[in-house]
């Protein structure tokens, strides 16, 4: 097992707050997969698993390692109080239950369902730049339709959906080199108040509306509806997780088809290869690279130890570069015929928001290769940020033709 | 081990021997068969392992859970003998099992 503390050697290190090791991580995790396939890091004490096997174990093992401490590592470390609802921070018995209530809404059948809403949000967005040399994919794109969709699923009125993601994101932004810090988390959904009053009396066919009225077996047994803070809090969960990450998705999509001309202009001419390519992307740069997860009890990993109260990261992101699982992992290939790749994680909490991910970014692509089949990527002016939660472009402006 | 057969849109067949006490997911995930994902790994969460049962074999996959039940009802083109293939455990007496893809998972 590899420490900080020979950190002048070549012993791998690895955190998730250093600049220099966001920007490429590829090289190190190949480093943490032959080297130290369980890893330790002393300094910010958590632990890290790295190969394909190893993350989808301990992501399917949720009675060990849990989330009900959050899947955020620097939250684990204060005693944070996760909200009532919260899911994607609970555990069983208490995320069955409030999974249950939206399980049936973001299914593959009713997200392709909205595919001819998304894709008019989506033209919305492209036709006014439709001519235009330079476009980003962030400001133009990524930063406006992830959450337009939301926003008219949930019933938000588009004129506050801009103030939504800025709040969301701004809680999940680090400074560069610096983990997260708790208080930066709104978690108490307050701007969502006024609507949740106003659905109250106003009742409409949204999913806000039916969040206030369905009926469910709470984890205690009892049958009832949703309180007022749950639905707040739904309603920032499902807000907080669509938004930011699927941004994320479409800025990826700029980048790389930008620097693959080649599969781009085959994609381009034959429409069918788009949901393989979205896979891809999806497998070569996820836009959420670990999830944490905190160790309730002592459990062997690898022939080691892992004590309780440990905090293990899932490096999904190295994960979908597992040479055991993928042939040339390390080469962006939209042919390629793996298994599956975990970007959407594994287990209970795998993403509930997966098959509208995937739809939006279809639409994306089509979109966009209809209207720019051509563009190379303004690296100068693209800014990557990345935290121990997500990875990926402030900005991907590019050079249209 | 039972010969578990999986039958593309196309046509394509696959057969492949999978191991007692894994599924039908766990089967074509492992083998890099196209057309199955298992976003959830086998949690009956993501409803990305759908397949339709040859009739033939309905009766002898095993019970629909309920969340099963209420996935069933969400994925793409969903038919009577439509089931998710993480919950269906290989044993063997599925030796000879026929399942067929849908059009797409997602
Ligand atoms: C490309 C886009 C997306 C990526 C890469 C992504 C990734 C993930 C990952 C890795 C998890 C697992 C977290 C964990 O295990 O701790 C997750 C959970 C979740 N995602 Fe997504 N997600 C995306 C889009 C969405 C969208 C559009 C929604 C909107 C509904 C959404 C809603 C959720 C929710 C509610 C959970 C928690 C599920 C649970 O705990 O049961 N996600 N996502
Ligand atoms: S693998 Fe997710 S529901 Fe079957």
């Amino acid at each position: 097992m590899s420490t900080s503390a020979a950190t002048g050697g070549d012993v791998v290190y690895w955190d998730p707050y250093r600049p220099d090791l966001g920007k490429d991580p590829y090289p190190t995790f190949k480093r943490l997969r032959e080297e130290a396939p369980l890893y330790y890091n002393a300094e910010y004490d958590f632990y890290a698993v790295s190969r394909f096997a190893d993350v989808e174990a301990c992501l399917g093992n949720h009675e060990t390692f849990i989330s009900g401490r959050s899947d955020i590592m620097e939250f684990m470390r204060e005693d944070m109080e996760v909200p009532k609802g919260m899911f994607i921070w609970e555990d069983p018995p208490e995320h069955t239950a409030y999974r249950a209530v939206v399980m049936r809404v973001f299914t593959p059948k009713r997200m392709n369902a909205l595919e001819g809403m998304i894709r008019d949000y989506c033209v919305r967005c492209l036709d006014p730049i439709a001519g235009n040399d330079r476009i980003d994919f962030i400001a133009d794109l990524g930063g406006q339709l992830p959450g337009g969709v939301i926003g008219m699923l949930l019933g938000i009125p588009d004129e506050d959906r801009d103030a939504v993601r800025d709040q969301v994101e701004a809680s999940l932004r680090t400074e560069e080199g610096k983990p997260m810090e708790l208080e930066q988390a709104n978690l108490t959904g307050e701007n969502y108040e006024e609507y949740i009053d106003w659905r109250m009396k106003t009742p409409s066919d949204d999913l806000m509306t039916e969040l206030l009225n369905t009926e469910f077996k709470d984890a205690t047994g009892t049958v009832r509806k949703l309180t007022k803070e749950e639905v707040l809090i739904f309603v920032m969960l499902l807000a907080g997780a669509g938004n930011e990450t699927t941004s994320k998705l479409i800025g990826w999509m700029g980048k790389i088809l930008g620097e693959h001309p080649d599969q781009r202009r085959e994609i381009a001419a034959d429409r069918s290869l788009v949901p393989a390519a979205i896979e891809e992307i999806l497998r070569f740069e996820p836009p959420g690279p670990s999830v944490a997860r905190y160790v309730a009890k002592d459990v062997e990993v690898l022939g080691q130890v892992v004590p309780a109260g440990s905090v293990m990261l899932n490096l999904i992101a190295s994960a979908n570069r597992d040479e055991s699982r993928f042939t040339d992992p390390e080469l962006f290939n939209i042919h390629r015929r793996d298994p599956p790749h975990m970007t959407f994680g594994r287990g209970i909490h795998s993403c509930l928001g997966m098959a509208l991910a995937r739809v939006e970014g279809r639409v994306v692509m089509e979109e966009i290769l209809k209207r720019f089949p051509d563009w190379t990527v303004d690296t100068d002016n693209a800014q990557l940020s990345s935290s121990s939660s997500t990875r990926g472009w402030d900005t991907m402006p590019v050079f249209v033709g | 081990m039972a010969k578990i057969t999986y039958i593309a849109r196309d046509g394509e067949t696959l057969v492949l021997d999978v191991e007692r006490g894994s599924t039908v997911m766990r089967g074509a995930v492992d083998n890099a068969l196209q057309g199955i994902i298992g976003d959830c790994g086998g949690a009956c969460s993501c409803a990305t392992c759908h397949v339709y049962v040859d009739p033939q074999w309905y009766d002898k996959v095993g019970e629909i859970g309920a969340t099963e039940e209420i996935l069933l009802e969400e994925v793409c083109d969903p038919q009577p003998n439509s089931r998710l293939g993480c919950q269906i455990t290989i044993t063997d007496d599925l030796d000879g099992l026929v399942v067929r893809l849908p059009e797409k998972q997602v």
